[in-house]
């Protein structure tokens, strides 16, 4: 919570504005009933109605002044903490978007969000509160038992006894509730992950009529949420009951203790009414204070959160930031791998194991291999999202890991297995791959990935607006949509997952057509030994291994591997040929 | 200094709400229809509310008994400090002590008691509320989803709901309570001196004007707010849902950017909600405290007539003061009140959109399917200039397989999307054993079929818990004969856990035709009457392919299948083929009749067979 707030010294000057309109608002308040006191006995008591008047007036001002003084202190306060919040957000997903690839998957998606929204909202409101009315308790708590003091010292003390169990009571039961709600939070990240898979499969839920199962899941995931929060808030809630418990035993004893006292003439009426009156005032700031302790520790709870993601490591990409851009001369897309091996964090399995191979500038490069073989893996590699855990990915003879990742992704063109498009226009999309590149650019990279036309026939051309998966397109023209995205950054390394698999045979041939016209390093991930047969390297994976490199004609002749899949492909279809 | 001390004052009002007569345009969002829309929105609500209603009674009483026992508690101290502390008094001093101790005790209670009760019945009224709305999500047309981003509903699911969910738990009791204590107060002030209340209430007037000022604001902010945090919430997740394709695109600074300016609108809105939102305590305070003048004042001058006594005046500025605590208290959770209409109004809208066109009254439950399906003169566009179908009609006989090929873009998912009915046809019809599927309820047919999609979605669970998605009651031996027919056991085993590995959504972790693998496998599990693979091996390689073909025909034997595939291999064995183009249905028939037919289909073929011969 500390931590949340050096995120307010930027604001610190509008936040101490709030605290003092607060305390000038508060002045006036405390002192009106001694105005009115001087209207009543200077003036009416006197029948001087001029003083009725003056104080009349005084009155007025300064209600007038409070009112003003409020009004700033809405503007202070809403600005110091919108600001908090704003900042804390930007900080948080800058945060983020700076982890590398493999460390942002230690997150689950749907945590991240709800840290990013429902609890910096939570570390805001408290913020927020405490600006407009944190003040007023301590102050008026803390008055209260001074003045019970000076009236009567004994009796002032047994209102001092009832402070120390309420505060024992008061942090043993924050601490609890922070714990508490902290679950709650983590309650609410599966409530949205839930959502999120359903939003994301709701064509397959529909076709396999799992509805009722998904809102089964759904209800049991959100009654925990239900179950947890009525926990922490019955704990939260006994907290003004008991504070009113305690507190009211301590006026028995003050009037206990009074009578005794004043029989023995050590206190008079009036100070034992003087010291009720002030424990009564004290209820009444307490009061406020239940309520303060369900801000205060949902939104410690949340500033928890929030800094475990602002505390996590940020793996290679913070590093990289200080190599800057020394290697400016620019990439040509000669990829090497140097005895490589791969495995991700969350399986024990090694994916790849002692790859080598060699590329030059310009040619084409074909991965072929059976499903789960590593193919994706090992383009991975390419441009940093993942690391090798021994060996080097070397590009232009530089260790990846050498290079600024800015650099080295500037050149390359990536286009994943999964289809990943973002809401915006068809434009935009392809435009996504290079921010100021121009109409014609889009174009051109269009037609080059062979989309050209298919955009040309949707309703608005280039300015089709997409959802958020592209679902108003088909399979194959989201793949060349990706497509043209990669190519519009003028790749020095163009990297293909399996990105023609849905594409009819006449298209993608056209396409691999112009592909070769590319003055780039080309990698393709293929199932189809058509891709592959003009390649000038072939790489079969077999189970994370490289079992065999070279061209087509050589593969044939060496790996029994190869050939199967040659004949898997060929073999009948030849013989109908 | 002084630029911090401006600054907040310069935060520019959002664009579109300033003033009410500027938007001139459909979007009249009149005072009056805002008040509509909020009493509807409470009332909807209440009606969730209503359903703990002995509850809610239980906790009513104990606000009355509470606030009834918080009065007595000072009228007690009254009597101990008048009977007992000055008169010396008798010996029931104790006796009445403990009496206090029991109304004190009794105070606590009644209070617990009301909190606790009271968050039962809005954590339940809360989670009823976002279970319809998430029940709801299931019944909505598919297109829907097209039109929205995915973190933007979520947002309506959480962070809307939740808003609703904070302002029941404190607010309710206290909204209670204040009316209460407000009733008694205004009843007490009347008997003493109806003049005075009289004058006391000259403020209320400014009061409900300067309350119908800020709420014509702080209503459409707080939907602002909720709205731009809804879009802010879909900014996130679709980001966070590409990250890889920012990373290696580097394009991290142009995510920051698209935040920026998003979390910016988030923080005007929310600047303004809650800076005019402040001004109702202020108001109220100011225009107590004038009330408090005008009673000094024109009472003073009374006074001096001898109109009424100084007592009366002194006994009035503490009912006044008495008058506004409640208030205050009121318009102070009309903060939360309003930002929490704010939430639920938009948990309604979605609610209120239609459903998934309801099945008609007359649709039959299927007690079995055959498989015979026909399309007959079917057309259907996405949007209504360009028909992405175009008069297709053909018939299948059950058990045969079909096979749909043709340009990507031609139709053949959409053909598919119209069988499942997440779409309907705008013209002609399609029927399954000669009944239009329109007839049929949606959940039967659709029980009938098994699908492998396009883009294979599993689920974060178990990879057992995935096959299962397929059929529930499928028993463990089952689960596993199903992934050995579609060749996935081989991996699975390799992983650590096997079959009980967790996956994550989305199932990253294992590779694209793994997933694909799985999917088969599902389907297999299924049992289905029409088997509908589109594209279900796009990502497998042949080798593997080739393995599962066994599986896949055997799994076909007898049933009505539709393949979708751009592979010869896998086409050339379909009973029947059906080529589209643009739209249209071209040709049909078998391999053989096709490629004497010497169409469209000889070429594509010829095309892919030249490729091979490189």
């Amino acid at each position: 919570m500390l931590k949340m707030l050096s995120f307010l010294y930027k604001y610190r000057i509008a936040a101490v504005a709030a605290l003092l309109m607060m305390l000038i608002e508060l002045t006036v308040e405390i002192t009106q009933p001694y105005f009115i006191a001087k209207i009543i006995d200077d003036g009416i008591r006197q029948d001087d109605i001029s003083v009725v008047w003056l104080w009349g007036g005084v009155l007025t001002v300064s209600t007038a002044l409070a009112f003003a003084c409020g009004i700033a202190s809405s503007f202070f306060a809403a600005h110091a903490s919108l600001g908090l919040s704003y900042d804390l957000r930007e900080k948080l997903y800058r945060k983020v978007q700076s982890f590398s690839y493999s460390v942002f998957n230690r997150f689950a998606a749907p945590s991240l969000i709800t840290r990013l929204t429902a609890d910096v909202n939570q570390v805001q409101d408290l913020v927020f509160m405490s600006l407009r009315f944190m003040t007023r308790v301590p102050l008026v708590v803390i008055g209260s038992i001074l003045m019970a003091l000076i009236v009567n010292v004994k009796l002032g003390l047994l209102l001092v006894l009832t402070v120390p169990p309420l505060f024992v009571f008061v942090v043993w039961m924050t601490r609890k509730a922070i714990r508490m709600f902290h679950l709650v939070q983590q309650r609410l990240d599966n409530v949205n992950g839930v959502i999120q898979e359903n939003l994301i499969g709701i064509r397959l839920i529909r076709v396999f009529v799992r509805m009722a199962n998904e809102i089964g899941r759904f209800g049991a995931t959100s009654g925990k949420l239900m179950q947890d929060s009525v926990r922490v808030l019955r704990l939260t809630e006994s907290t003004m009951p008991f504070i009113f418990l305690l507190m009211n035993a301590g006026i028995i004893a003050v009037l206990w203790f009074g009578r005794q006292d004043i029989s023995t003439g050590s206190a008079t009426v009036g100070e034992v009414v003087a010291v009720v009156n002030y424990s009564l005032r004290t209820i009444g700031a307490l009061s406020v204070l239940s309520w303060l302790v369900v801000v205060y520790s949902r939104s410690s709870a949340s500033a928890e959160r929030v800094q475990e993601v602002l505390a996590a490591e940020d793996g290679m990409e913070a590093a990289a930031a200080g190599q800057s851009a020394q290697n400016a001369c620019p990439i040509e897309g000669a990829v090497e791998f140097d005895k490589v091996s791969f495995e991700y964090e969350t399986s024990e399995l090694a994916v790849l194991s002692d790859i080598s191979f060699q590329t030059y500038p310009g040619e084409r490069i074909a991965i072929i291999g059976a499903t789960g073989s590593g193919k994706s893996s090992l383009i991975q590699l390419i441009p940093r999202l993942y690391e090798p855990r021994e060996g080097a990915v070397r590009v232009d003879g530089t260790d990846v890991r050498q290079l600024n990742p800015f650099a080295l992704r500037g050149a390359i063109g990536y286009v994943p297995q999964e289809i990943t498009l973002f809401s915006g226009t068809v434009r935009e999309n392809i435009a996504w791959g290079r921010e100021d590149a121009t109409m014609e650019e889009v174009m051109e990279a269009a037609r080059q990935a062979q989309i050209h036309e298919t955009i040309g026939s949707l309703s608005d051309g280039y300015h089709t607006m997409l959802g958020q998966r592209g679902v108003n397109l088909s399979g194959g023209q989201k793949q060349r949509l990706m497509i043209a995205r990669a190519l519009i950054r003028r790749p020095a390394i163009l990297i293909l997952d399996d990105s023609t698999s849905a594409l009819d045979v006449r298209t993608e041939a056209a396409l691999l057509e112009e592909l070769k016209m590319l003055s780039c390093t080309t990698f393709i991930i293929t199932q189809k030994i058509s891709s592959t047969s003009s390649a000038d390297l072939i790489l079969l994976l077999d189970e994370g291994r490289l079992i065999a490199q070279g061209k087509h004609e050589e593969l044939m002749q060496t790996s029994e591997l190869y050939r199967r899949i040659y004949q898997s492909q060929y073999g009948e279809v030849a013989a109908h040929a | 200094m002084l630029k911090a001390l401006i600054e907040p004052f310069r935060n520019p009002y959002p664009r579109h709400l300033t003033g009410e007569s500027v938007s001139g345009k459909g979007d009249t969002g009149k005072p009056k229809t805002k008040v509509q829309n909020w009493s509807s929105t409470l009332r909807r609500v209440w009606s969730y509310l209503a359903l703990r209603k002995g509850k809610l009674m239980l906790v009513l009483l104990m606000v009355v008994l509470s606030s009834a026992l918080a009065l007595l508690g000072p009228y007690l101290i009254g009597v101990a400090v008048d009977d007992y502390l000055e008169g010396g008094g008798g010996q029931d001093w104790v006796y009445f002590l403990i009496g206090l101790a029991v109304v004190y005790t009794l105070f606590s209670l009644t209070s617990w008691l009301q909190n606790i009760w009271m968050i039962e019945i809005s954590q339940e009224t809360i989670y009823r509320l976002r279970f319809d709305l998430f029940s709801h999500l299931h019944k909505l047309p598919i297109p829907f989803f097209g039109k929205r981003q995915q973190g933007e509903i979520m947002s309506r699911v959480t962070n809307d709901i939740e808003n609703v969910s904070s302002t029941l738990n404190s607010s309710a009791i206290q909204i209670f309570s204040s009316v209460l204590t407000l009733i008694g107060t205004v009843t007490v002030m009347l008997l003493l001196s109806p003049l005075l209340t009289l004058l006391t209430f000259t403020v209320v007037p400014l009061m409900a004007l300067g309350m119908r000022w800020i709420t014509r604001r702080t209503g459409p902010l707080f939907k602002q707010r909720q709205r731009n945090l809804g879009e802010l919430n879909g900014y996130i997740e679709e980001t966070l849902s590409g990250q890889r394709m920012i990373k290696a695109f580097s394009q991290e600074d142009r995510a920051i950017r698209g935040f920026q300016e998003r979390n910016e609108r988030i923080r005007l809105s929310g600047f303004w909600a809650l800076t005019i939102s402040g001004f109702i305590p202020k108001l109220m305070n100011a225009l107590n405290n004038m009330s408090f003048a005008i009673i000094a004042g024109i009472g003073g001058i009374l006074a001096i007539r001898g109109a009424i006594t100084v007592g009366i005046i002194i006994i009035f500025v503490e009912y006044a003061r008495q008058f506004t605590r409640p208030l205050n208290d009121l318009a102070n959770q009309w903060n939360t009140l309003l930002s929490a209409i704010a939430g639920a109004e938009r948990v309604f809208e979605v609610m209120d959109e239609p459903e998934e066109s309801s099945d008609e009254q007359a649709a039959v439950e299927l007690k079995q399917m055959d498989g015979a399906i026909a399309f007959e003169q079917v057309s259907f566009g996405y949007d209504n200039n360009r028909p992405t179908l175009n008069g297709i009609s053909f018939k299948v006989k059950p058990g045969e397989m079909i096979a749909l090929v043709g340009p990507t873009g031609a139709g053949k998912t959409t053909l598919i999307q119209l069988l499942s009915r997440f779409y309907d046809a705008d013209s002609g019809r399609v029927t399954v054993d000669g009944r239009d599927i329109r007839s049929i309820k949606r959940e039967s047919l659709r029980s009938y079929m098994a699908f492998v999609l396009q883009d294979t979605f599993l689920f974060k669970g178990t990879i057992r818990e995935n096959i299962r998605f397929g059929r529930l009651d499928a028993t463990d031996e089952e689960v596993e004969q199903a992934a050995r027919l579609a060749n996935a056991e081989p991996f699975i085993l390799r992983m650590k856990g096997g079959y009980d590995k967790v996956l994550d959504i989305g199932g990253s972790g294992i590779s694209q035709g793994q997933k694909q693998l799985l999917a088969i496998a599902r389907a297999i599990l299924a049992n289905p009457s029409i088997l509908v693979l589109d594209e279900a091996t796009s990502s497998i390689d042949t080798v593997t392919e080739i393995k599962i073909q066994e599986g896949l025909e055997r799994l076909m034997e007898g049933r009505t299948s539709f393949v979708i595939a751009h592979r010869l291999n896998t086409i050339r064995s379909a009973d029947r083929i059906l080529v589209l183009k643009d739209g249209r249905l071209l040709e049909q028939g078998s391999h053989d009749e096709l490629l004497r037919q010497n169409g469209f289909y000889r070429d594509l073929y010829a095309s892919q067979l030249r490729k091979m011969a490189l």
